[in-house]
C-alpha cells in the first residue's frame, strides 16, 4: 500500500532556521536593542559603512556587530580597531549566516547593555535572502559599480528588505549607474523600501542614513514590551 | 549553494513522516513546492537531494517531484492581479505599476511525502499465500 500524507501543505521547509530567528527575535527584544542584517554582494562597502557609523553613533549608543565572512577576521579587526565591540562568526564552507550560527553567539553575548547589534552578512545577494536572523531591519547595499539592474536579477533580496543603500557614491561620474531608475527597480519590488544614495569618501548621504538608524531605534523602542 | 542546506531540511521532514507513520518502511516520493520568489535553483536543489537522499535506505529511492509555481502579485496602483517577471521588470502589464503586495510565490514547504508501508509487504505475502 502507499500511504500519501494529506494533500494540503505537510512542513515549511528551513523551519528550524525560521524557529530559531523567532527565538534570537526574543533576545534582541528582551535586551531592548535594534538588530540591523546588512547584506550586499562581496565589497559593496558593508564593512566600510559600518567603520564610518559606528564613528558617529558609538558616541551616544551601545554598539556591537557580529562579522560573518567564509574565512578569516579582515573585517572584525578593521572594526575592532575604532574599539567596537565584535563577534566574528566563520561559516566556513556556507556562503550566509543562518539564524542557528547567530543564536550561539547571541548566548555568548551580554546583549543586555546593547542599543544597536549590527550583522554583517557574507557578501552574497542571493543566500542570505533565504535565511532571517531574528534582526529587526534587512538592509542591502548595492555599490554603482555593479550597475543598476542588480534588483533586476536579484530581486528576491530587494523584495524582502527594509532599507536599499545605493554605495560609492562619489564614483557615479565613472560608471554608467541612474540612481534614480536603481530606485524605480527596487521600488517597483518592494513598496515599502527606502532607498538613499551614499558615499564613505564624500559622506553623501550619511546623515539620512544615520537619521533612518536612529528613527528605526525609537521605533523599535515604542514597540517593545515596556520594562521598569 | 544554499540549496543543499534545503535538500538536507526536505530529508529531514521525509525521515519525520516515515518515523511517525507506523508501519512505514520507505519514502518513494516527496512533493515539494518552491514559489518563485525563495531564491531556489532547480537543478541545484536536484542534484543535492539525489547526492543526500543515499545516506539513509529509507530515503534513498525517493524521488523529487518539485514544483516551482510563478508568483502572483496585486499592483501598486489598481491592485490588478498579475504575474511578476524579469521581462516586464516585475510591474504589472496593465498599468505598469509595481508590486503592491506579494500574494504567493514565497512558499517553500513539502506538501506530500508517499510512502511504502509495512502493509504492502504483508499484502504481497498474501497474495502469495492465496495463489
Ligand atoms: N570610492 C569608494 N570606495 C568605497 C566606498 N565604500 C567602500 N569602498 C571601497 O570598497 C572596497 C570594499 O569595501 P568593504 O567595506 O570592504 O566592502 P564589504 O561589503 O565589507 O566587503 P566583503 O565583506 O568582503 O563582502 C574597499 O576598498 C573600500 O575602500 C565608497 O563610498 N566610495
Ligand atoms: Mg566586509
Ligand atoms: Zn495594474
Amino acid at each position: 500500500m502507499h500511504e500519501s500524507s494529506d494533500e494540503h501543505m505537510l512542513e515549511r521547509i528551513l523551519n528550524n532556521n525560521e524557529d530559531l530567528a523567532a527565538h534570537n527575535r526574543e533576545h534582541f527584544d528582551a535586551a531592548g536593542l535594534l538588530c540591523i542584517n546588512l547584506m550586499s554582494a562581496p565589497g559593496a562597502g558593508k564593512t566600510s559603512l559600518l567603520e564610518r557609523s559606528l564613528l558617529d553613533l558609538s558616541k551616544h549608543w551601545q554598539c556591537s556587530v557580529i562579522e560573518g565572512d567564509m574565512v578569516g577576521e579582515l573585517d572584525a579587526d578593521r572594526l575592532r580597531k575604532l574599539g567596537v565591540d565584535v563577534s566574528q562568526i566563520s561559516t566556513g564552507k556556507s556562503c550566509h549566516l543562518d539564524a542557528q550560527m547567530v543564536a550561539r553567539v547571541v548566548h555568548s553575548k551580554a546583549l543586555d547593555k546593547l542599543d544597536y547589534l549590527f550583522i554583517e552578512n557574507v557578501g552574497n545577494l542571493v543566500c542570505p535572502a533565504d535565511f532571517p536572523l531574528g534582526e529587526h531591519k534587512r538592509v542591502v547595499l548595492l555599490s554603482v559599480t555593479e550597475g543598476d539592474d542588480k534588483p533586476l536579477k536579484y530581486p528576491v533580496i530587494f523584495h524582502n528588505c527594509d532599507v536599499v543603500l545605493f554605495t560609492k557614491c562619489d564614483l557615479l561620474p565613472y560608471v554608467n549607474f541612474s540612481v534614480a531608475r536603481a530606485t524605480q527597480y527596487v521600488q517597483d519590488l518592494n513598496p515599502r523600501a527606502q532607498c538613499f544614495a551614499v558615499s564613505i569618501v564624500t559622506g553623501q548621504g550619511i546623515d539620512d542614513w544615520l537619521n533612518w538608524l536612529s528613527s528605526a531605534y525609537l521605533q523599535s523602542q515604542k514597540n517593545m514590551p515596556v520594562s521598569i | 549553494m544554499h540549496e543543499a542546506t534545503i535538500a538536507k531540511s526536505i530529508l529531514e521532514i521525509v525521515s519525520k513522516q516515515i518515523a511517525r507513520t507506523p508501519g512505514a518502511l520507505r519514502a518513494l516520493q516527496v512533493h515539494v513546492v518552491a514559489g518563485q520568489f525563495r531564491n531556489v535553483d532547480r537543478e541545484s536543489l536536484e542534484f543535492a537531494f539525489d547526492s543526500l537522499k543515499m545516506f539513509d535506505q529509507r530515503t534513498s529511492g525517493c524521488e523529487l517531484h518539485l514544483e516551482m509555481p510563478s508568483a502572483t502579485a496585486l499592483c501598486k496602483e489598481s491592485q490588478h492581479a498579475y504575474h511578476p517577471c524579469y521581462q516586464q521588470a516585475y510591474c504589472c502589464p496593465l498599468c505598469g505599476s509595481g508590486i503592491g503586495k506579494l500574494i504567493s510565490g514565497e512558499e517553500l514547504d513539502v506538501v506530500n511525502v508517499s510512502l511504502e508501508t509495512v502493509l504492502h509487504e504483508e499484502q504481497k505475502d498474501h497474495a502469495r499465500v492465496v495463489r
